[in-house]
């Protein structure tokens, strides 16, 4: 049922998403409404967000294969794929951002190592590059050491490209909101975190496969991650909010109120704060409820909202500060706005990648998966 | 006469194809061999089209009217880039030697401002109009539904009059055009003349009578043979134009005056400075020695050599934003802020002037008399004033001193019942005695002779020295200089007399200082200090005034109290003084001129005659409609002309008498004037105004109302002479040319010529239909045509590249062969009708005044060198002659709407007054209404330019945070004007459209509490704002161009007259600062 | 003073001889050379100067814009002559000259600050973008390569100064009616907006994906003109002769002499980002 429901959600999303993606392509950028001075908005932000679910999600099939963790036996395959599935999405949505995507090829081949943006197009490209790899050879021979070497080097870069996005945001000075709070360390762990929010709805929904006792046992294990990570999420904000109030710098302030009492008090409030953090952290607590299939499986959603909100939340108020106060008010015309919602055609593109995800990673589950294993069981 | 109708369907890139540099440039250019080499260079050297001479044309901006120097960047054919003329004084300070070669400006260009830079999209409007519209009949006036025709139809259909629009017979220009013959309207002209000039009322009935024998077959011609004095029905055709500078308006003149012959031309000076203007005029009137009494002054006025003054007051000046303009004038400024050097600023609005004044004083709006008299009351009081200066009586005195003029301070002023009249003179004390001799020549002549033989050829004035009544001649240079006492009140003879200064230091001091101050509404403190630091730099202090003081109903009072307190130290004609402008004879009016084309008429020219729609060409005493009683059904205007006010609402009366045709010519009546709406109603009704037809380049306030609307080219595409503005001491002329042609530009045939689409085209085809005298292939004279714009605008040109020696001595150079090549180069993107070098060349004629024709054009004027702009520590170019400090004229004039004297010298008269002298009542209106010009915004004009839009899209309006708080108003709240004249505060657009008078709110500080202000520019209703529908097809409006605010709809009208707005019955001033208002929120 | 006495010292006063006209209270200053105002304008002189610096090998000039806000009266014709000169479209601005009232009534006044690319020497913006299509060029200017960029916006990103806006690939003629029959239209009328000359190449930006549309675009001191002799439009139009503009490695140029002086401020020091754009205070 919840699988089919899923499947419906997976399709209706990447429909709706296909007008987004054509207007995109073949009208350009201006009915977006990311501008010239908010000029990262949602897609940078799910950008983030699904580099960060398939870090994560890799992070988490070391569990099976390099630490072997009893309770995640079995589930090596599925994190890897998802790991598999969730990076291009995320690549994708940052795709769109560009202003002429079709020069992307120069990052590769022009490429300036000093731009963190490059180094992290290089990153996530060998990333990718090593998940695939970690995953045939999980399919062909996951007893052999070629898959623990790679795992291991896999392991190491999907926290450095973690941590990278982070100082993509943090390293830049001009941004206080940004600066402040050490982003590179926070990301590796929002990464595990969102690997196991993602798991909690896998493993909670779409498992049944695992026996009862194991499935029991990591839903809790997982639940006891996600309330860790939501813990140290918590600190962190703690931390940035107050020290940038306190620090009282005009601009952090600024951007912390757009935040906390501004045009985004609900997204963090009721999205990011209740769904995304209280919900979980008052029942996953709860053996009973956080072993059973389908509330792990919800509250996974919920943490996975409210992970998309928290990124939305550091990209979009980074930049509501004026570099120049007053400059908004002298020069009039499209795109010179310091007020930001995303439109109809970002939330559509943004609804292809989800979509896009989504189907494969169920796909993936349900056929894909055992399919290959199959046919490399045949070859063999 | 055929239209070739070549419509701009041509597409940009089709034309960038044609028009490319090895496309038709060089095809065009086949004919020109030199012309080839330059562009050959151009192809090879490659690189910035910008850096190339051949690329440039300079010209002269029309953005707003300050005319800078231009240079035009012409790329592929079109205008790219707009930048300063570094030839013109406007926009270089010093500008460079006028003998610079042009390649050697070529990387050169002088500072514009931000309208200046967005030129090119005026030009390139996609509104601008490219066809003649005609109303479709069977719809309403306003109603905004056009049918194009050909021009030629068009031409018949304005000039024959028929039923043009289903509505029943519509007098065309011919029928207008009654009296035809130029030798009976010369005799009746004279006539008329002796009819105004005859005293007794019973002899003037004579006159009429003996009127009507002499012309008794004409009488059908006039508009009324009871009253001949109103002239023919030619009369009946009124021109009203906006802005129109010379060359325009001497072939304007030409048509109306001397070739249709009708006497109604007005333009808009009175929404301008108005009665800026007509101080001057009173204040420069000019002693008459052959009989005795003052002729009237020259329409000018006075402004401060910002450049060198040491501290000035800028009145209502609005120097950083607008004003004649920011780039001429703003240097000088910023010069004196760095150079420690002071100014003052008094203004009730913080101008962006103001935030960088020593003092800022935020006066009580009208009350600036109030603040001078306080300060010419403690001058006189503490000596800080020129005495000797003022002493001075006469030009030979002034010549003996060394000054370059001379007031009437001295100058005895009979009193009658505590009213000054008129100058003592000297017959009446029996100073001199009246003989009448015979002189050489046989003729018998009144003479004036003192005692000891010194002879007068007229009864003139009397000064007493040490106490002694002494006649002397005020204007002969060879006369005794006389120097008189300042101060005198007494009796002399049977006459209460006193002495010009007297009457004013007795007018200064009918109040204390604090009093002063109070009615100002500012400090007693600023008066002082500002008179103090004004009195502390010998002549080298000036104070400046603009539309500020001059558009209440006191504007002439307010100024002429400010002239005054220039006039007190002296320094009117000084460096760091107050000045004037001067420029060259374009007309050709000086001996040895190459061209006097005033004079070149071919046929006889018609001579206009009668009284004027505005009442100026006499006094209503002198004309037959004087019946002893007053007030009269509209007011009359012994001293201003032009009064834009005046021109639709005395149609709207039909005072003095109904007109059947109205042609309009950029002009934005509905918008620019105050209580616009009353003007709407009169245009839309065609019973009042039986045919209108408009020039202009879109469909804009005014021609919204038109039957027909005939194209006109924009600035970059005309000719013009912009000539100068007080503030600058150069003589100057700037020459606007042609620089571009839109793509598919349509062009028309006139007398055989193919000329553009323009207002000249329009006034041409006319003359051609009517045959009017002046036009024509002996437009100039046998075998001299005027047949095309360059006939006559080159001979202007030649007469300014000739200069005014009649000797040739002043000419220009002549133009080198590489700068010919330029020339030809620099317009090879332009079509034969705009420019064709062997007609122009013929038009002038001589080969070597062409090339100095050339060598003007090349710079797009002509400017006198910079160091020849002052002589010493005066200007070169003064005003040099009697400044009326009392004003005898003046006072001899009479308000026909209470039947009283103007006064005739500085006193206190209080703003905000009715036309009949009442008090306006505004009860429940908490604030006063002010406007003013933003840098971005060009009157009307600016909509189009979204550059400039980009700055500043939408008008505010301004209000100080007090008020806002009392009012409960936010920044940006969107608030409803109203006021007691205009309650509903919308201007009701008589096409079932109402335009609200609403716009958004701005919070500041820098304006006086109970003061609101908003700029001009906005809020537009037509000018591409609303949709149109032309041939069936609509013209979608642009919603940029409808932003608010417009609010002169809810300034106050005057209760007597109830359609226009307050006025300055002496200066003639539109009122634009006497209104109380509210705001609603909505 | 009563009537009287005022009466009996003007009377001695008109007899103070007409000669010399000064009048008690009056010091009349003396003419003197100086008197002349600016005996050339700075305009004339820098574009002499300009003419210089290029003679110079590239390496050794140092273009520095220097801005006397005491001139500057926020006319914002620099804003719009740089628009102008560019082309610019909707939304994208070079040099925005940024207003404030300052003060409660009646004590107010207002400041105006014009802010173009500041050229920093150590510019943040050039080292975050991924394909080095943004970097100092030879002539000390940071430009941006619209060939090169991708249009990530990383750069703007990074501008401390608000210095860089992204071309979405507007036109401020767009929508308006064509109808050439009757009106010049928008076809016709639109040339201008695809005449842009930056970096010295035609730029005509017609289609949708046609660089710089999808690019940032920023102030470059007008390189196209100064190659070729031509300063800056915003300094040629600059009617309050507050921008100035020349190459600081010359000692006699009117901007060396600017920049030596006290009152000189450049924004935003404290980031270390070494403008090349300096303020008289
Ligand atoms: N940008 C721009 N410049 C222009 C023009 C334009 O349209 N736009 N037009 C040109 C033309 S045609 C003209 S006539 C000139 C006009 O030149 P100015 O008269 O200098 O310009 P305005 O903007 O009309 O300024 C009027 C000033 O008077 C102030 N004021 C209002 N009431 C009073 C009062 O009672 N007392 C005093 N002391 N001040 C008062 C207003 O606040 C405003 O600052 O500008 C010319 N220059
Ligand atoms: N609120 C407010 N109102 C004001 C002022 C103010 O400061 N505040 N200032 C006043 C002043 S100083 C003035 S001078 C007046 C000016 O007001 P007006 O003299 O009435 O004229 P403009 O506003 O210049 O509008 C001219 C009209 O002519 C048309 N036009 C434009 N260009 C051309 C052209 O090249 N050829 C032809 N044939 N027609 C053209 C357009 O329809 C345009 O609307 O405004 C006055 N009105
Ligand atoms: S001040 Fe007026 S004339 Fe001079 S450039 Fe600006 S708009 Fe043109
Ligand atoms: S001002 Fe901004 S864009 Fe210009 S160089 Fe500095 S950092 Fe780069
Ligand atoms: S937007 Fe262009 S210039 Fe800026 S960083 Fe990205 S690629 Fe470089
Ligand atoms: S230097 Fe050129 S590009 Fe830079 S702001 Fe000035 S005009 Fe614009
Ligand atoms: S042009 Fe000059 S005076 Fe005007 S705003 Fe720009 S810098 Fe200031
Ligand atoms: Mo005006």
């Amino acid at each position: 049922m919840i699988k089919k429901i899923s499947y419906a959600v997976g399709v209706l999303a990447l429909l709706f998403g296909l007008w987004g993606v054509y207007v995109r392509l073949f009208e350009g950028e201006q009915s977006a409404n990311y501008g010239s001075y908010i000029s990262w908005g949602l897609w940078v932000a799910i950008y983030l967000f699904l580099a960060g679910v398939s870090a994560g999600a890799y992070m988490l099939a070391t569990f099976d294969y390099l630490f072997n963790v009893p309770q995640f036996k079995g589930t090596g395959k599925t994190m890897l794929w998802a790991s598999l599935v969730t990076l291009p999405a995320g690549l994708a949505s940052i795709g769109m951002d560009l202003g002429h995507m079709e020069r992307i090829w120069k990052v590769y081949l022009q490429p300036n190592f000093t731009s963190f943006l490059a180094l992290m197009v290089w990153g996530y490209t060998i990333f990718l590059i090593l998940i695939a790899i970690s995953l045939y050879l999980a399919i062909k021979a996951p007893e052999k050491a070629a898959l623990k070497a790679v795992m291991w080097i896999g392991f190491v870069v999907s926290i450095l490209v973690a941590g990278g996005v982070g100082f993509l945001l943090g390293g830049n000075a001009a941004r206080m909101y940004w600066h402040v709070g050490l982003l590179p360390v926070q990301f590796p762990v929002f990464a595990i975190a969102s690997g196991a929010a993602l798991m909690l709805l896998l493993v909670g929904w779409f498992m049944p496969s695992l026996d009862g006792k194991q499935r029991g046992d990591l839903l809790w294990l997982l639940a006891i991650i996600s309330i860790a990570t939501s813990v140290a999420k918590l600190y962190f904000l703690l931390a940035d909010f107050t020290q940038s109030l306190y620090g009282g710098a005009v601009d952090n302030v600024i951007a912390v109120q757009s935040v906390l009492t501004g045009p985004y008090r609900f997204s963090f409030w009721v999205v990011q704060i209740v769904i995304g953090l209280l919900i979980p952290l008052l029942v996953l607590p709860q053996p009973k409820l956080a072993k059973n299939g389908f509330v792990a499986g919800l509250m996974g959603l919920f943490l996975l909202i409210g992970y998309v909100a928290a990124r939305i939340l550091i990209v979009v108020p980074g930049q509501i500060p004026e570099m120049m106060p007053g400059q908004a008010e002298v020069f009039h015309g499209p795109k010179l706005s310091l007020a930001y919602t995303p439109s109809l055609m970002e939330w559509s593109v943004t609804s292809a990648v989800l979509g896009f995800a989504i189907l494969g990673i169920l796909i993936g589950m349900d056929y894909l998966l055992d399919y290959l294993t199959r046919v490399m069981e045949a070859k063999k | 006469m055929s239209t070739k109708e070549s419509k701009p369907t041509i597409s940009r890139r089709d034309f960038l194809k044609l028009s490319g540099v090895a496309g038709a440039t060089v095809a065009f250019l086949g004919s020109l061999p030199q012309a080839q080499n330059v562009l050959a260079k151009v192809q090879v050297e490659g690189g910035n089209f910008e850096a190339k001479p051949e690329n440039q044309l300079y010209t002269v901006c029309l953005q707003c009217n300050t005319g800078c120097g231009i240079k035009v960047k012409i790329l592929e054919g079109m205008a790219a880039k707009i930048d300063g003329n570094p030839y013109s004084p406007w926009t270089l300070w010093p500008h460079i030697p006028y003998e610079t070669p042009v390649k050697e400006v070529a990387t050169l260009e002088g500072a514009i401002c931000p309208k200046g830079q967005a030129g090119i999209q005026t030009a390139y409007d996609p509104y601008r109009i490219v066809s003649v519209l005609k109303r479709k009949p069977g719809t309403k006036r306003g109603e905004g539904k056009w049918i194009t025709i050909p021009f030629d139809q068009a031409i018949r259909e304005i000039v024959e009059g028929g039923d043009l629009f289903g509505e029943g017979h519509v007098d065309g220009l011919r029928a207008v055009r009654a009296l035809t013959d130029t030798e009976v309207a010369a005799k009746m002209a004279a006539a008329v003349k002796a009819i105004w000039g005859e005293k007794d009322s019973a002899k003037k009935k004579e006159l009429v009578k003996k009127f009507q024998e002499d012309f008794k077959d004409y009488l059908d011609a006039l508009i009324d043979p009871e009253h001949p004095d109103l002239g023919p029905k030619n009369n009946q055709f009124m021109f009203v134009w906006g802005r129109m500078k010379g060359g325009r308006e001497d072939f304007t003149h030409r048509f109306f005056q001397e070739a249709f012959g009708t006497i109604n031309m007005n333009g808009h000076t009175t929404i301008c400075q108005g009665s800026l203007y007509f101080t001057g005029k009173a204040m420069s009137a000019k002693w008459n020695p052959a009989t005795g009494s003052f002729d009237s002054g020259d329409k000018f006025y006075w402004q401060v050599d910002t450049a060198n003054s040491e501290f000035v007051i800028y009145v209502g000046v609005n120097l950083f934003d607008s004003n004649y303009g920011p780039p001429q004038r703003v240097p000088k400024a910023t010069e004196a802020i760095v150079s420690g050097r002071k100014f003052a600023v008094i203004d009730p609005r913080m101008s962006k002037l103001a935030a960088k004044a020593w003092k800022w004083v935020p006066i009580k709006p009208g009350q600036d008399i109030a603040f001078a008299l306080g300060m010419i009351r403690w001058m006189l009081e503490n000596g800080r004033y020129n005495a000797d200066y003022l002493a001075i009586a006469n030009k030979a005195a002034a010549d003996a001193a060394g000054e370059p003029n001379y007031t009437n301070a001295t100058w005895l002023v009979k009193i009658k019942d505590g009213v000054p009249e008129k100058h003592l003179r000297a017959s009446e004390i029996g100073l001199v005695e009246k003989v009448t001799e015979t002189n050489a020549d046989g003729k018998e002549v009144t003479v004036y002779v003192t005692p000891d033989g010194t002879r007068f050829t007229s009864d003139v004035p009397v000064i007493l020295v040490n106490g002694q009544p002494v006649a002397f001649d005020p204007v002969d240079p060879k006369a005794a200089p006389v120097v008189g006492d300042l101060l005198f009140s007494g009796k002399i003879g049977d006459f209460e007399v006193k002495t010009g200064l007297q009457i004013l230091l007795e007018s200064a001091q009918e109040h204390t200082l604090a009093e002063w101050a109070e009615i100002a509404g500012v400090a007693e403190n600023d008066i002082i200090e500002i008179a103090a630091e004004f009195t502390s730099h010998g002549r080298k202090a000036a104070a400046d005034i603009h539309r500020g003081p001059s558009q209440h109903t006191n504007g002439f009072y307010n100024n002429n109290a400010w002239y005054v307190v220039n006039l007190l130290i002296g320094n009117f004609d000084y460096k760091g003084g107050v000045i004037k402008a001067s420029t060259y004879d374009r007309k050709g009016g000086k001996p040895g001129q190459p061209f006097p084309v005033d004079k070149m008429f071919g046929d006889h020219h018609f001579t206009a005659f009668g009284l004027d729609m505005l009442r100026t060409k006499t006094t209503y005493e002198k004309s037959t409609l004087f019946d002893g009683t007053y007030p009269t059904k509209r007011p009359w205007f012994p001293i201003a002309t032009d009064i834009y006010q005046e021109d639709i609402p005395s149609i709207g009366d039909a005072y003095p008498y109904p007109i059947k045709v109205l042609m309009t010519y950029m002009s934005a009546l509905p918008y620019s004037v105050p209580g616009g709406q009353k003007i709407i109603e009169i245009l839309a009704d065609t019973k009042k105004v039986p045919l209108h037809i408009a020039c202009d380049i879109m469909i804009g306030e005014t021609s919204m109302y038109a039957d027909y609307i005939f194209p006109d080219l924009s600035y970059l595409e005309r000719w013009e002479f912009h000539g100068s503005h007080p503030s600058v001491p150069w003589k100057v002329e700037n020459v606007r040319q042609p620089v571009i042609s839109i793509p598919g530009w349509p062009t028309v045939k006139v007398f055989g010529e193919e000329i553009p689409m323009s207002y000249e085209a329009l006034l041409l085809a006319i003359a051609e239909q009517l045959e009017l005298p002046g036009f024509g292939p002996n437009g100039f004279g046998e075998g001299k045509p005027l047949t095309r714009p360059e006939h006559f605008y080159l001979k202007q040109v030649a007469n300014i590249a000739f200069g005014e020696k009649e000797d040739g001595s002043d000419a220009v150079p002549e133009a080198d062969d590489e700068e010919l090549e330029f020339f030809r180069a620099a317009r090879r993107h332009l079509p034969k009708s705009f420019f064709d070098e062997e007609v122009w060349k013929a038009t002038v004629g001589d080969e070597s005044l062409w090339r100095r024709v050339v060598y003007v054009l090349n710079r797009g004027g002509r400017y006198e060198a910079f160091e020849k702009g002052y002589k010493g520590d005066k200007v070169a170019h003064p005003y040099g002659r009697l400044v009326n400090l009392y004003q005898e004229k003046t006072a001899t004039l009479i308000n026909t709407m209470t039947g009283k004297p103007f006064v005739g010298y500085l006193k206190y008269i209080s703003p905000a007054l009715s036309s009949t002298g009442e008090e306006i009542q505004s009860d429940g209106y908490d604030l006063h209404l002010l406007t003013y010009k933003t840098i971005t915004m060009a009157k009307a004009r600016g909509i189009s330019n979204y550059w400039t839009l980009a700055v500043l899209p939408e008008g505010y309006l301004y209000m100080n945070s007090r008020d806002a708080q009392r009012l409960g108003l936010r920044d940006g709240d969107l608030v409803r004007i109203v006021s007691a004249s205009n309650p509903e505060g919308v201007y009701d657009l008589q096409n079932g459209k109402k335009h609200p008078i609403v716009g958004r709110v701005k919070v500041i500080e820098g304006i006086r509490p109970g003061v609101v202000a908003f700029p001009l520019g906005f809020g537009h209703w037509a000018s591409g704002a609303a949709d149109v529908e032309i041939d069936g097809k609509i013209v979608k409006g642009d919603p940029r161009r409808a932003v608010p605010l417009m609010a002169n709809g809810a300034m106050q009208l005057d209760p007597v007259l109830g359609n226009s707005p307050l006025t300055d019955i002496v200066g003639g001033s539109a009122v634009f600062y006497d209104s109380k208002v509210r705001v609603e929120k909505v | 003073m009563t009537e009287a006495n005022l009466l009996e010292k003007y009377a001695s006063e008109v007899f103070a001889g007409l000669v010399a006209p000064v009048a008690e209270g009056l010091e009349i200053s003396a003419l003197s050379a100086e008197d002349l105002p600016a005996k050339e304008d700075a305009l004339v002189r820098m574009e002499r100067e300009l003419k210089r610096a290029l003679e110079k090998p590239v390496s050794e000039r140092r273009w520095v814009m220097v801005i006397d806000l005491r001139r500057c009266v926020g006319c914002n014709a620099c804003t719009v002559a740089c628009v102008a000169e560019n082309k610019l479209p909707p939304g994208v601005v070079y040099r925005p000259v940024i207003t404030e009232e300052i003060g409660t009534y009646p004590n107010v006044t207002m400041r105006f600050l014009p802010r173009p690319c500041m050229q920093c020497d150590k510019p943040p913006c050039t080292e975050v973008c991924p394909v080095t299509a943004t970097y100092k060029n030879e002539e000390g200017i940071v430009v941006i390569d619209y060939e090169q960029c991708i249009g990530c916006r990383a750069c703007m990103a990074a501008c401390p100064y608000g210095a860089r806006t992204f071309d979405f690939g507007y036109y401020y003629l767009e929508q308006l009616p064509v109808l050439d029959e009757t009106i010049v239209g928008m076809e016709t009328a639109s040339g201008y907006e695809h005449a842009s000359q930056e970096y010295g190449r035609a730029w005509k930006r017609e289609k949708r994906h046609d660089s710089p549309i999808g690019n940032v675009r920023k102030c470059h001191f007008c390189l196209h003109r100064i190659k070729d002799g031509i300063l800056p439009a915003c300094v040629t139009t600059c009617i309050g002769r507050a921008t100035y503009f020349g190459d600081a490695n010359d000692p006699d140029s009117l901007v060396s002499e600017l920049i030596s002086q006290p009152n000189v401020i450049r924004l935003k020091e404290e980031l270390g980002t070494e403008p090349r754009v300096y303020y008289i205070v």
